[in-house]
């Protein structure tokens, strides 16, 4: 895996036409099944349509309205905390769980077996588990009632306050495995020796991990960074199955806003205003994972 | 595997040289010539009746039209209605489509989304003898665009056996009622189940029947049309009575759907639950005839007394490649045997729209339910139906909104005001 | 697991009595047991679910202690629920779905990785750019061009764009793969006369297939698993692969909790197939194509 191919340049020599073709067919499907619907998005974002006839152009005015639509900001601030607490928790949830699985032990490929088996459930099945559990007379609220906490009993999926957060959880059930599979994959690949050489030399724990483990963790980080944004920009169906973005919006997403926009009020233009924001914010974690990727191809 | 993205590029170079503001308008009607020839013979029916026993009983009916070969195509309601313009919009729409009559068909109407089907509501036709309000409520700028086959009625329903557990009586005013709420509580028992979780729109239910009551049938269509305000002081006069019934309603309806909703009424863990006259195809089958139900109590005995009379039925897409087929396969759906055949099989207790179906032998219940629509002096259909799907939508958030906060009344209003004249503006 | 005894044997630290490392052992499962029960206990509860009549959970709610062992929840989602054509149908999707990618997506990482195609970085990087897009901004125009092309409400169509917006992701993987093939490997061929499609064929390919069978895992469950393209470019019930037809089964079968138990337990066991079969390329071929 450390193996490094330090290529040389090639030296110059024609490509033949039939790479030309292998090169040019996988980039015309994806040329015409992501970059031209994506740039015909821009492009509707600018307009105001509802799948009849022509679109006309209103300039900016979709995104003007957006900014003065409070479900929007709403979504918009949902996302966030979204982002946050999906990537944040996972990767935090995985990476302890990799460090405390990581040693061979008694009893720890049952526990990693238990932990990451979640991740090969689709968000739609995953979403159908957490609603049995969310239930007012489901597992949740019976063990809180079992163990004396009646006053923590809750409508989560009814609650405006809960709601979102009964979704993140359910979420990152499902992420934390895979994260975490990730990490212990790239633990593997550490080198034991210098973990345990600096613990003779008596560095702590904590000392160990940051100077030692994780400057070892980048290549893996950078998939996890990877997985994560494209899992965490995805996210549509795990609130489409709990709960289509309700009560009243309280745990609507940019995305089942836009899905509602577009699918159900055929507020095309309006809809796909939402996209491009939504593409915005994916922008910056683009350019990042971007930028990571270059210098790993340079390296 | 080659010659896919082979002629996508084709599509691709020609779009590309045209204008984009074209271009969209093309894809979307560049379809038709296409498509058209594969799908012409076989009829596409869209359904929405997703509950298993409707469900059966509708493919039973389908499976009785031999004219034209049928695929019934179910998807579930919630998503039906999430994506029902998207079906009329496309470049090859379904056939036939299950839906509502009222303003929300009328809705798609204008859109240009309906075929118009006039021509089986004269001469012979299998409309011909429907009721002139049938006919009223079916069309939109002179054509007719539906065909109803069915209503039902709304009422507050309830189990015999445990009224009498609980020592009530049906009450006829709303003073009896709240009183009857009091009593049901007392006991330890949810007095009203409403299932608003997934299925937000049931808590319009109550909304419509306190403006019927408070300020008539009248006033109620005009303020869906957008001809009143909703933080109007009408508005807030319902609003004030709805606020009385919050403390009664079982708060775990929140999470439920309707059809959860149904559960603990016949568990007798919540006493009554306004619900539309399906609700007798969600209760267990040894059930049906302890339940029962009583008339929307009266608040203001001078207001005329208007009842909730949904009516469904199906519309064709305009853009039928077989619009003759799809008339045929309306014509046989609005007949009098497939409605009875259907509504017997359904385990629903809805009615038929045609005149020659026999509805003595239709249960006790039923009859009851077309007494009470016979007593009335105005119908309404639902709020979805008497506006349309996306000014329910506005519904849904103000009503579950106020449900959670009901102190917050005033403010709620005004934001529902404010959608709701987005919507109608558009 | 397989996966522990590849780790080399931990070398013990010199400063830590035998004792202190017991009572070390007894706190990692005093944490990682209960953790470990509460990660499991939704889906031994959905299971459990699964297998409980309508009427026992109808009378005493889906928390209760079960008292009732069926089948009916399966029997009904198989049967009228029709989870068995839908995962017949979500195989027809993810099976061409997943070739076609990888082959496609080999073409383009050879291409890219063993010529010296002008750009080829940036062609690289705009292809991984594309499939970082959110597909919301794709929903629109690509049920629009599905239309278009008169695919739209066919598998055809679901096919094809599960293909186009995994592409970048794959290349990219096998491209860093392919890179890290010595040259000489290839050069040998060449020299003995073999063109770029044998070489392909007969050199890249076979070398490959431990990061092809990881990408292959890794999109099954992702194509398998989709929801949000399902929904979008198809309409017919008898089409819906597994997601969307276990979210209309759903909507279908409201209080039924035990069909719904089951109908979700019949569309996790594939995906769990798939996991646990190629669990090691899983996670090693991904690892492979991605670190250096």
């Amino acid at each position: 895996m450390t193996t490094v191919a330090l290529e040389k340049p090639r030296r110059k020599r024609k490509v033949p036409p039939v790479v030309w073709a292998f090169l040019a067919v996988p980039a015309l499907v994806e040329l015409g099944m992501v970059f031209w619907p994506a740039l015909n998005s821009f492009y509707l974002s600018f307009t105001e349509w509802n799948g009849l006839g022509a679109a006309q152009p209103v300039g900016l005015e979709n995104f003007r309205n957006l900014a003065s639509d409070e479900t929007f900001r709403g979504a918009f601030q949902n996302n966030v905390i979204w982002a946050v607490g999906f990537g944040g928790l996972s990767v935090l949830g995985g990476l302890a769980l990799a460090l405390a699985l990581n040693r061979p032990r008694r009893g720890v490929g049952l526990y990693r077996s238990a932990i990451y088996l979640p991740m090969v459930f689709s968000l739609a099945v995953t979403g159908l588990f957490w609603r049995v559990q969310y239930q007012p007379d489901g597992t949740i609220n019976t063990f809180l009632g079992a163990i004396g906490l009646e006053s923590l009993e809750k409508q989560w999926l009814a609650d405006p306050d809960t709601a979102l957060y009964a979704v993140l959880v359910a979420a990152v059930w499902r992420q934390v495995g895979y994260v975490m599979v990730l990490y212990l994959a790239g633990l593997k690949s550490t080198d034991p020796l210098l973990d345990d050489a600096s613990a003779v030399d008596g560095a702590s724990a904590w000392q160990r991990f940051r100077f030692v483990t994780w400057p070892q963790l980048r290549g893996v980080n950078t998939v996890v960074f990877a997985v994560t944004v494209i899992d965490s920009l995805r996210t549509f169906d795990i609130v489409w199955a709990m709960t289509q973005g309700g009560p009243y919006h309280s745990s609507e997403l940019l995305s089942t806003y836009m899905f509602q926009q577009g699918f159900t009020f055929l507020n095309l233009g309006y809809a796909s205003a939402i996209a491009v924001v939504i593409f915005a914010l994916a922008l910056i974690f683009i350019i990042t994972y971007l930028v990571r990727a270059t210098k790993e191809e340079a390296a | 595997m080659i010659s896919a993205p082979l002629s996508r590029r084709g599509f691709l170079a020609g779009l590309g040289g045209v204008g984009a503001a074209s271009l969209l308008g093309a894809c979307a009607t560049g379809s038709d010539d296409s498509s058209g020839s594969a799908a012409s013979t076989t009829l596409t029916l869209q359904s929405s009746l997703s509950d298993p026993d409707p469900k059966a009983a509708l493919t039973k009916v389908v499976e009785g039209y031999t004219k034209n070969k049928t695929t019934l195509n179910t998807i579930a309601i919630e998503t039906f209605r999430a994506q029902l313009p998207t079906y009329l919009n496309s470049g090859n729409p379904p056939d036939v489509l299950t839906w509502y009559a009222g303003s929300v068909a009328r809705d798609y109407a204008s859109k240009g989304f309906l075929l118009d089907v006039s021509d089986l509501w004269t001469g012979s036709g299998p409309c011909a003898n429907f009721s002139p309000a049938l006919k009223e409520l079916s069309t939109a700028e002179g054509k007719q665009i539906f065909i109803p086959t069915n209503y039902y009625w709304w009422g507050v329903f309830y189990r015999k056996s445990a009224f009498q557990e609980w020592g009530v009586q049906v009450p006829t005013t709303w003073d009896e009622f709240i009183a009857v709420c009091k009593t049901i509580k007392s006991k330890g028992v949810a007095p009203l189940s409403m299932g608003t979780g997934s299925t937000p729109w049931v808590a319009s239910g109550w909304f419509d029947y306190l403006n019927l009551r408070v300020n008539g049938a009248e006033f109620h269509r005009e303020l869906l049309a957008g001809k009143h305000s909703f933080d109007s002081a009408e508005v807030k006069t319902v609003m004030d009575h709805y606020r009385q019934l919050v403390e009664y309603i079982d708060p775990k309806g929140r999470s439920y759907s309707w059809q959860d909703a149904v559960t603990p009424l016949a568990s007798k863990k919540a006493g009554m639950y306004l619900i539309g006259a399906f609700i007798s195809s969600a209760v267990p089958q040894d059930q049906v005839d302890d339940l029962d139900f009583f008339r929307v109590p009266i608040i203001d005995p001078s207001v005329p007394l208007a009842e909730e009379a949904p009516t469904d039925g199906y519309f064709a897409s305009a853009k039928s490649r077989n619009a003759a087929g799809a008339k045929d396969l309306l014509a046989y759906l609005a007949s009098a045997p497939a409605q009875q055949q259907f509504i017997e099989l359904a385990k629903s207790s809805n009615l038929p729209t045609s005149p020659t179906v026999d509805t003595s032998k239709f249960s006790p219940l039923v009859q009851k339910g077309i007494e009470l629509l016979n007593d009335s002096k105005a119908i309404t259909q639902f709020f979805n139906r008497d506006s349309s799907d996306e000014l329910q939508t506005t519904a849904d958030t103000a009503l579950t909104k106020f449900l959670d906060r009901p102190g917050d009344v005033n403010k709620i209003l005004t934001e529902w005001q404010a959608s709701a004249k987005k919507v109608l503006g558009s | 697991m397989s996966t522990a005894t590849l780790t080399p044997p931990a070398v013990d630290t010199a400063d830590e009595a035998p004792v202190n490392r017991r009572k070390r052992g007894w706190g990692f499962h005093a944490v990682m047991a209960p953790l470990t029960l509460i990660w499991v206990a939704p889906m031994v509860f959905v299971f459990v679910l699964a297998f409980r009549s309508f009427d026992d959970i109808a009378a005493r709610g889906t928390a209760a202690w079960p008292t009732s062992f069926s089948f009916d929840g399966f029997s009904e989602a198989m049967g009228r629920g029709a989870m068995g054509r839908a995962l017949w149908t979500s195989i027809q999707v993810t099976v061409p779905a997943v070739l076609l990618s990888l082959l496609l997506a080999s073409w383009a990482a050879y291409a890219l990785s063993r010529f010296n195609i002008p750009g080829r970085r940036l062609i690289l990087l705009t292809m991984l750019a594309g499939n970082l897009l959110p597909p919301q901004i794709l929903l629109i125009p690509v049920s629009r061009v599905m239309e278009s092309l008169g695919i739209y409400d066919t598998l055809v169509a679901l096919v094809i764009i599960h293909v186009g917006f995994g592409l970048g992701f794959y290349t990219f993987v096998l491209h860093g793969f392919m890179r890290s093939i010595p040259a000489e490997l290839t050069e040998a061929a060449r020299i003995d006369g073999a063109g770029p499609v044998q070489i392909y064929a007969r050199i890249i390919m076979p070398l490959c297939r431990p990061s092809l069978a990881a990408l292959g895992a890794l999109a099954t469950t992702w194509i398998f698993n989709d929801l949000i393209w399902a929904i979008t470019v198809l309409r017919t019930e008898a089409k819906l692969p597994v997601t969307a037809a276990l979210l209309n089964l759903q909507g279908g079968y409201v209080s039924n909790w035990n069909v719904v138990a089951a109908a979700s337990v019949i569309a996790a066991v594939p995906t769990a197939i798939v996991f646990f079969a190629f669990q090691r390329h899983f996670v090693s071929g991904l690892l492979m194509g991605s670190t250096k």
